[in-house]
């Protein structure tokens, strides 16, 4: 469509005479094009630019009774306490537990993981081994990655992080992880630490099953 | 055609071909691109490195706001027009036909089921003004909660559609949530969602960037 009139207008006909010179018809498209792409441009950047990540979550259910769960080893037990303004308590096992704080950073709460991943593996000695996730990159796991970090949010805590506590999981390969409420004796070690938690099985039952 | 003399064009480029491909794909991407829904309520989200994708059907979605007020928002005309003559019938709202068409083709929507059939007559521009107070929870007695209700009356409602084929899946339950959202608002969505035994859900991130890292 755009070769219309290829000869540009009326040359040498028959007949001789002069005649007016006819305007080419041609139309020049290179500014259709260059705004077509443009708008091609944009559409494909905001089209997959605007779709949102999703996160997967599984919640124990509700309905689970003590007798059907396998106790864990306290000593694999990391419990991470999600505070105010942006802080995390934590605290190792349940017996002689001493609360700690650190933040959300790479240096924080991450450091705590690894070191708790570290010590897990080399009391219960167990290695390191390679394989190949479902991308085919080879992947180092640990036999320590199965420590069983609970995540309690307090009510201070906002929901970012929530969602970076859960990031950290997946950052560092947890592989066993929960969320669970804040227990009133954990509101007292926050509150004071020095005291000791007082830990009570039943009352951890109740939380997570009320 | 004789083939003596060389013709000779001008040394210009044929640009049909290109502008054909060029508004082919433009049609295509304008048309793919969804028309931003109406912002009812403002959220923020946090960030993960998560890489899953939303999904495009199928899905329902709690949207919490900074304030903890929920709303709620589904995908599937079908499911929305079959789970509101469920719920018309439920509780007697008596909604007219039309009204129910308006529901079906409503985005996200966050009031009480008693102010539920004022909202919807409402023309669209005036909507995002309306004073919604988010769909209440009762977390001591769920059979009480609408929140609750209405995520099991919708879950069903894509159930029976799909049954009947008129969509592919069912719903997948989607948290959308601010990052600034104090953690009991959001403990109360998922206690009212364990309640009615959705215990696999996810949570909406936007991608991880380099700048909001602290």
């Amino acid at each position: 469509m755009a070769e219309i009139a290829q000869d540009g207008g009326g040359g040498h006909k028959k007949g001789g005479k002069v005649r007016s010179k006819k305007m080419s018809t041609r139309i020049d498209f290179t500014p259709m094009v260059d705004l077509g792409f443009l708008l091609i441009t944009f559409f494909m950047l905001t089209t997959t630019l605007a779709k949102p990540q999703i996160m997967a979550l599984v919640m124990p259910d509700k309905d689970i009774k003590l007798e059907d769960v396998e106790p864990v080893k306290e000593s694999k037990v990391l419990t991470l306490l999600l505070g105010g303004n942006d802080k995390v308590y934590w605290y190792e096992g349940i017996t002689d537990a001493k609360l700690d704080s650190t933040d959300y950073s790479a240096e924080g709460v991450r450091q705590v993981i690894l070191n708790k991943m570290d010590k897990v593996r080399e009391q219960f000695q167990l290695e390191t081994y390679k394989k190949k996730n479902k991308d085919g990159e080879e992947i180092e796991y640990k036999d320590g990655s199965y420590i069983n970090v609970i995540i309690k949010p307090t009510k201070d805590a906002r929901y970012k992080n929530l969602v970076d506590a859960l990031d950290e999981m997946a950052i560092t390969k947890v592989r066993y992880y929960v969320i669970l409420d804040v227990s009133p004796l954990e509101e007292e070690f926050m509150k004071n630490p020095a005291g000791g938690l007082k830990f009570s099985v039943e009352e951890q039952v109740d939380a997570a099953t009320k | 055609m004789p083939k003596n003399k060389p013709k000779r064009s001008a040394p210009s480029i044929d640009m049909t071909a290109m502008c054909d491909v060029a508004f082919l794909l433009l049609t295509f991407f304008m048309l793919t691109a969804k028309a931003k829904p109406q912002e009812t309520l403002v959220i923020d989200t946090p960030s993960s490195i998560s890489e899953t994708k939303l999904p495009d059907a199928g899905t329902l979605t709690v949207l919490l706001g900074k304030d903890g007020k929920i709303f709620l928002d589904m995908t599937g005309q079908h499911t929305r027009l079959d789970l509101i003559t469920n719920i018309d019938t439920a509780y007697a709202l008596k909604l007219s036909d039309e009204q129910k068409m308006k529901f079906a083709n409503l985005g996200s929507f966050g009031v009480s089921r008693s102010q539920l059939k004022k909202f919807i007559d409402l023309p669209s521009a005036e909507r995002t003004a309306f004073p919604a107070a988010g769909i209440p929870v009762d977390t001591a007695d769920v059979n009480k909660s609408e929140l609750a209700d209405w995520i099991h009356r919708a879950r069903l409602a894509q159930f029976r559609m799909k049954q009947s084929g008129k969509v592919k899946e069912e719903y997948v339950i989607i948290v959308k949530a601010d990052r600034d959202t104090p953690y009991p608002a959001v403990q109360k969505v998922i206690n009212t969602l364990t309640d009615i035994k959705v215990n696999k859900f996810n949570l909406i991130t936007s991608m991880e960037g380099k700048a909001e890292k602290k």
